[in-house]
């Protein structure tokens, strides 16, 4: 009745932001990011990112409670970056990571293409190609169970 | 650790078939992998009966059990980025052509034998068109000759999902609206399995194998053991060692092709940094 409505977990609202930055009070050099409709997919993702970056002197994540759609990520950074702009390199890394894989997916798919002779063309767009119309062919199969 | 940074990934497909892939993942961060696997299974949209509307339920069965079930029907989906709506995008005020699929099931049965209610009963309908709905979309000429259909259903050699049984005198009729979406609902995965391995030596420690007498004779090697180096007995642990090599296969349940599943990721998570 009061459930709120299901997308709401993984879709921003409108005029929602996405991210939010708050910098550290007491530690140099180091914020705190909360990421809102977004999970440990993206929040491990980045935390492994940041940390494999030379800039970095601490990197973490968590996701407060599993019914809120947010992760909040602290980053600490040995100030010759700050930490917005490291989030944002980082970033900017695992999507150029992503295409780059895309474009190995797509080459190698189209090499299994050309092996099976366009069998998996035809999965990609219909996965149960072109046969006829099974339509109702189910129906009065039942076996001869009688009634009484 | 900086050593990874410049090393692009690598994808060496083993197998492709109608409903799975089996791929081998390169130069990639286990939380990377892991991410992709996430996205894999849980972020990317297909059509799912959503809402059903009972008119006629005399089976064995009541109706949100028969509601669920119908539900995890899994539908004929592919290019559904483009060949239709969210309903939460949609202009429409209750549903339309653009942002729904219509379905029906009527089924009476009036012989002697038990009659099996199955998804190829599922007969998609036309959605009633309001009057003076001048939408302009160009959604229903990106859809596939078989798109929003109960998977299967065109091919005799794929057994459909049985919903209910039904006897004599039992009648069921239904009309169910289906929608896209993705993540609310686990019906709404395209993938019905997705293994993932790494480090199938177990060299990393990352897991402690239990074992009664013999780790050897108890925990089999996967066949993925094949593709990676035996660790001598008297090798050391590398405590810096990281995962490299990750093996994948991903079972769809036939809403989308394998392929369409892998290439979809990219599309997802990148839109949100």
């Amino acid at each position: 009745m009061n459930a709120p409505a299901r997308h709401e977990s993984y879709v921003l609202e409108d005029g929602e932001k996405s991210v939010e930055l708050t910098e550290d009070t007491k530690i140099p050099n180091a914020a705190t990011i909360k990421i809102v409709k977004q999970d440990h997919t993206l929040g491990n993702m980045l935390r492994a990112q940041l940390l494999a970056m030379p800039q970095i002197l601490f990197a973490g994540y968590k996701v407060p409670h599993p019914l809120h759609p947010y992760f909040i990520i602290k980053i600490q950074t040995d100030g010759t970056i700050t930490p917005q702009e490291i989030l944002e390199q980082a970033c900017t890394k695992l999507i150029a990571t992503m295409s780059n894989l895309e474009t190995k997916f797509k080459r190698e798919f189209s090499y299994k293409d050309v092996e099976a002779g366009g069998v998996t063309a035809a999965a990609g767009e219909d996965p149960y190609g072109t046969a006829g119309g099974a339509g109702t062919g189910a129906w009065g199969r039942g076996r001869d169970y009688l009634d009484f | 650790m900086q050593a990874q940074e410049d090393v692009e990934p690598t994808v060496r497909i083993r197998e492709v078939k109608k409903d799975r892939v089996n791929f081998v993942l390169g130069n990639v961060d286990l939380a990377f992998a892991n991410s992709l696997r996430r996205v894999m299974m849980a972020d990317i949209p297909t059509v799912a009966i959503d809402m059903v509307e009972i008119e006629t339920n005399t089976t064995v069965l009541p109706d949100e059990f028969i509601a669920h079930r119908l539900g995890m029907i899994p539908l004929v989906s592919a290019n559904c980025d483009e060949a239709i709506r969210y309903t939460r995008d949609c202009i429409c005020l209750a549903g339309c052509s653009f942002c729904s699929m219509m379905l029906e099931l009527k089924v009476a049965c009036d012989d002697d034998n038990t009659m099996e209610v199955t998804s190829a009963h599922l007969e998609v309908v036309p959605f009633p068109e309001e009057e003076g709905s001048q939408d302009p979309g160009e959604e229903l000429s990106k859809r596939g000759e078989w798109f929003g259909h109960p998977v299967g259903k065109n091919d005799p050699n794929v057994p459909p999902v049985l919903i209910t049984k039904i006897r004599k005198g039992q009648e069921l009729k239904i009309r169910c609206i289906a929608k896209k979406a993705a993540k609310e609902h686990a019906k709404f995965s395209p993938c019905s399995a997705i293994s993932f391995e790494y480090d199938p030596y177990n060299k990393l420690r990352h897991t402690t194998w239990w074992y009664e007498t013999n780790v050897e004779d108890e925990w089999p090697l996967s066949e993925n053991a094949k593709e990676e180096e035996a660790p001598r007995d008297d090798e050391p642990f590398d405590f810096n060692a990281k995962p490299n090599k990750f093996y994948f296969e991903v079972e769809t349940d036939g809403s989308l092709g394998p392929q369409e599943v892998v290439m979809k990721v990219r599309l997802r998570p990148a839109c949100c940094s």
